[in-house]
């Protein structure tokens, strides 16, 4: 198993945003983690990128837990993530944003950077073409100079995911990706997903778009109020009566 | 000798307490560290100062006096230093700090323009009054700072825990947009917020005056920077931290310099500052808040 | 045509300089301190006593300057900048202090508010060496005051024009880019994998080291310091540097320390007002322009290009 998420709780004072919730994921599988508003699902990829400390329980990337680790040191073993709203560096251009995203994949220090080392131009060079790479991969191409706040935010949601690609993940968290977006936008992004998959990088996605998520993912988890309530093939989730219920009893559903 | 002592370092706790507590009012409610606190309450005791040496008003109006200025020095703050960055697109979290650097400087030199340099004296007739209890001096003067700022904080409290504003106020300190959805007028809140810490900076300036008998326009810096240290040990933003870390602070300068050498008096806060963050960041009464979410 | 009040201006603008930057490198990384001032003195006792008392040479006194001065940097900032931006400003703004009581206390050592006189003088000392081997100021048609000047000034110069190249790389690098990532936004930062304590003790320790050359060059080139010289409103004024010229790009602090030093000298009278106005300048650039005069657009449209920004001096 590549990431195992186990027995994990996170309490803000009195409120359980996560209960005991554990599940697994294989390498070179796609995961879909859905559930209603406040579920706990950003919660969540927020403990496995050690942006929070969970109250209780571990997770492992690999075998290895990740306990007490910061974040920077998760992204360098290879976990990398976009997030629900949108966090580029605004201002920063597009091809910035992708550099800075290569961070953990390169190593030139102060000096080397000051002297421009041999060492230090190839590595900078290989980074702009990685980045040249990942920008036309997710159809950036032609963006690089522009400032990532000056872009729609269709290719925001795009540019994030080139970002997150950069760090070389084993398995990448992808915060609804497709929020906000229209039906070709989102068959767009949903191809896009296909073609990291092919590259053998790991999925963890969150996502309202039920359509979408039924075609992209292997097998889903479901949360509902911190709880796991349901895991299980795409099938299974539709006709399962506990699920169901979790959206119907909250009216609007998705 | 050891009961003057810690009547000595009561006296003086409270009043560093009373300066923590306008720090701690505007961090609670606006994230903000009015870094021009120091200044304003330089400004109470001048006022009280020349109210009481030039009109011999009584104290009571002396603190009046005080805080009508320092009020009206919050509000002005808030209009020109605090509002206009408040919500602007581009203006990180250290644009407050600048700006209100940039107040502190202003008042500092308006100080030395207006009241030049030099110690002034504070004169209180009541300067030299005092009784004993037991083999203990007590001096009148400590008397009433005592009194002055037992009812500050008191009645800080209360309007805190029961008033409506106080309502509102604890409201906004624990979210402001959550408080603006619920109906709050969260401007008004950050003005009387602002207003009121700022008042209570202009009468700890007063008791100030009255505690060591003169006045200085260089005496908000090293104030402020006490005020800072003891929010930092209480936990920023806590109301109770406030006033136990400047009771610590003040107990803990005056058997320092009591017992060892009052040269290095100063450098105690920023030693209990190094010390805190070393050992219980959160300070004192402060939570471990878990990280925003984005 | 060598006149040296104008060299010895020129040579005060390339120290500010040197501090405009070493809260600029600090501020990059959306740190505020306000212990410039602070490390500024410790340079400076520190080179003018070890050169003074020891007889080291000046050389040597600089540098272990400096260096005590990084160390003190880390040292602050390990514990602080684990937290919030805030918590350094205070702990800084309180460490300024404590450096300055304890010059003024430490009397047997630093002679207390009197100050330090008669530290070797970087120009005369050029000048003493180089006459040892028979030269004379007259061989380039100078008077000796006129040569001390202009040493001073070009090695000042030299030193500047170095700091500049390397930061304008720094910046221009993996390394720079990180920098600006944790100011943009310090989570993002951490999930691209950027150890970002490392790198803000990195910039705090780097301002640190920066300020503590700054106050040792002072030192050798005023010849003379007392705690007076390193009080709150010098750091102030350094902050105002970068805040004023810009605290964006490279060029910022540059062109803050040279207009605010070139400024007072041209308004005679205007002294007296300086920290009125510095304060002014506070307020209304947060205000109105918090990034300062100088930013990226604006350097792009002087340089006239169009478009994209930060290829160099970030
Ligand atoms: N840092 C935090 N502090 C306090 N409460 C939090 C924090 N982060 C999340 N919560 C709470 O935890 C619960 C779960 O939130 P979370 O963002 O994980 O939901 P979600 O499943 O991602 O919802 P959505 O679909 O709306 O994005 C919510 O009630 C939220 O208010
Ligand atoms: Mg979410």
């Amino acid at each position: 198993m590549l990431l195992e998420v186990q027995d994990i709780s996170m309490v803000f004072g009195g409120l359980a945003a996560l209960r005991e919730v554990s599940f697994s994921l294989a390498e070179g599988e796609i995961l879909g983690l859905i559930g209603p508003n406040g579920a706990g699902k950003t919660t969540l990829f927020n403990v496995i990128t050690a942006f929070l400390t969970p109250t209780q329980g571990e997770v492992r990337l690999a075998g290895k837990p990740l306990t007490g680790l910061r974040t920077s040191r998760i992204t360098e073993r290879g976990i990398c993530r976009t997030f629900q709203n949108i966090r580029l560096f605004d201002q920063m251009t597009v091809e910035e944003n992708v550099m800075v995203g290569r961070h953990c994949r390169s190593r030139a220090g102060v000096w080397p950077s000051v002297l421009r080392t041999g060492a230090q131009q190839k590595e900078e060079g290989a980074i702009r073409e990685k980045t040249r790479e990942l920008l036309s991969l997710v159809g950036l191409t032609g963006h690089d100079r522009e400032l990532a706040a000056n872009l729609p935010y269709g290719l925001q949601r795009r540019l994030e995911i080139a970002r997150a690609l950069a760090g070389e993940p084993r398995l990448i968290l992808l915060d609804e990706p497709v929020a906000g977006m229209n039906d070709q936008e989102t068959a767009e992004i949903a191809a896009l997903i296909k073609k990291i998959l092919g590259f053998g990088i790991t999925i963890l996605l969150i996502e309202h778009d039920m359509s979408m998520v039924m075609k992209v993912c292997d097998r889903l988890v479901v949360l509902n109020f911190g709880e796991k309530i349901a895991e299980g093939t795409p099938q299974e989730i539709q006709s399962d009566p506990l699920v169901i219920e979790a959206y119907l009893g909250r009216e609007e559903g998705e | 000798m050891f009961f003057e002592q810690l009547i000595n370092g009561i006296t003086l706790g409270s009043i560093y307490a009373i300066v923590a507590l306008g720090y701690t009012l505007v961090f609670g409610v606006l994230d903000i560290i009015n870094m021009a606190h120091g200044e304003i309450f330089m400004f109470g005791a001048f006022v009280g100062m020349l109210l009481i040496s030039y009109f011999e008003a009584p104290v009571l109006l002396a603190l009046g006096g005080a805080v009508l200025v320092t009020a009206a020095m919050g509000l002005l703050l808030e209009r020109l230093a605090l509002r206009p960055l408040r919500g602007k697109k581009g203006a990180s979290h250290l644009a407050s700090l600048i700006s209100t650097i940039g107040v502190s400087i202003i008042l500092e030199n308006l100080a030395h323009h207006l009241f030049g340099a030099g110690n002034k004296p504070f004169p209180t007739s009541f300067a030299d009054a005092s009784f004993t209890v037991g083999s203990t001096t007590v001096y009148l003067v400590q008397v009433i700072i005592l009194v002055i700022a037992v009812l500050l904080m008191v009645g800080l409290s209360l309007w805190l825990r029961k008033a409506k504003a106080g309502k509102a106020l604890r409201a906004t300190a624990e979210n402001l947009e959550t408080a603006s959805l619920l109906g709050i007028n969260t401007g008004r809140i950050i003005v009387s917020t602002v207003v009121v810490a700022s008042a209570m900076g202009g009468i700890a300036g007063v008791l100030v005056g009255m505690a060591f008998n003169y006045v200085n326009n260089q005496m908000g810096l090293p104030m402020g920077l006490k005020g800072l240290a003891i929010i930092i040990l209480g936990g920023m933003g806590s109301v109770n931290g406030a006033m136990a870390g400047g009771l610590i602070l003040g107990l803990a300068e005056t058997f320092v310099v009591a017992y060892g050498n009052s040269g290095y008096r100063d450098a105690i806060a920023f030693v209990a500052i190094i010390v805190i963050l070393l050992i219980r960041p959160q300070g004192i009464f402060g939570q471990a808040l878990p990280e925003a979410k984005r | 045509m060598i006149n040296p009040y104008y060299l010895q201006i020129a040579s005060f603008i390339l120290i500010n300089i040197i501090l405009g930057l070493s809260i600029y490198i600090t501020l990059s990384t959306g740190q505020l301190s306000l212990g410039n001032a602070g490390f500024m003195s410790i340079g400076a006792y520190t080179s003018a006593l070890l050169t003074v008392k020891v007889g080291l040479p000046m050389v040597a006194g600089i540098l272990a300057g400096s260096l005590l001065a990084f160390l003190i940097g880390i040292l602050i900032g390990i514990p602080t900048l684990r937290l919030q931006g805030v918590y350094l400003a205070i702990a800084t703004l309180g460490f300024g202090e404590v450096v300055r009581v304890l010059f003024i206390n430490w009397e047997s050592l630093t002679s207390g508010a009197v100050g330090i006189a008669g530290i070797p003088h970087l120009g005369r000392t050029m000048l003493a060496g180089l006459q040892e081997r028979g030269f004379s100021s007259e061989q380039w048609g100078l008077k000796n005051n006129e040569f001390i000047s202009l040493t001073i000034f070009i090695i000042l110069l030299a030193i500047t024009v170095l700091l500049l190249a390397f930061f304008s790389r720094l910046f221009a690098s993996r390394v720079g880019r990180a920098f600006r990532a944790i100011r943009l936004d310090e989570k993002a930062a951490e999930a691209m994998g950027i150890h970002t304590t490392y790198y803000k003790i990195l910039t705090f320790s780097m301002g640190a080291l920066l300020a503590g050359f700054a106050g040792a060059l002072f030192a050798h080139v005023t010849g003379y310091i007392s705690p007076a010289d390193f009080t709150y409103h010098r750091a102030v004024e350094i902050l105002v540097f970068a805040v004023f010229g810009g605290s964006e790009v490279l060029w910022g602090p540059v062109f803050g320390a040279l207009f605010l030093t070139v400024m007072p000298e041209m308004l005679r009278g205007m002294s007296e007002y300086r920290y009125f106005i510095y304060g002014t300048i506070l307020v209304v650039m947060m205000v109105f322009r918090p990034q300062g005069v100088l930013d990226q657009p604006l350097l792009d449209r002087l340089r006239g290009r169009r478009g994209g920004g930060g290829d160099d001096a970030a």
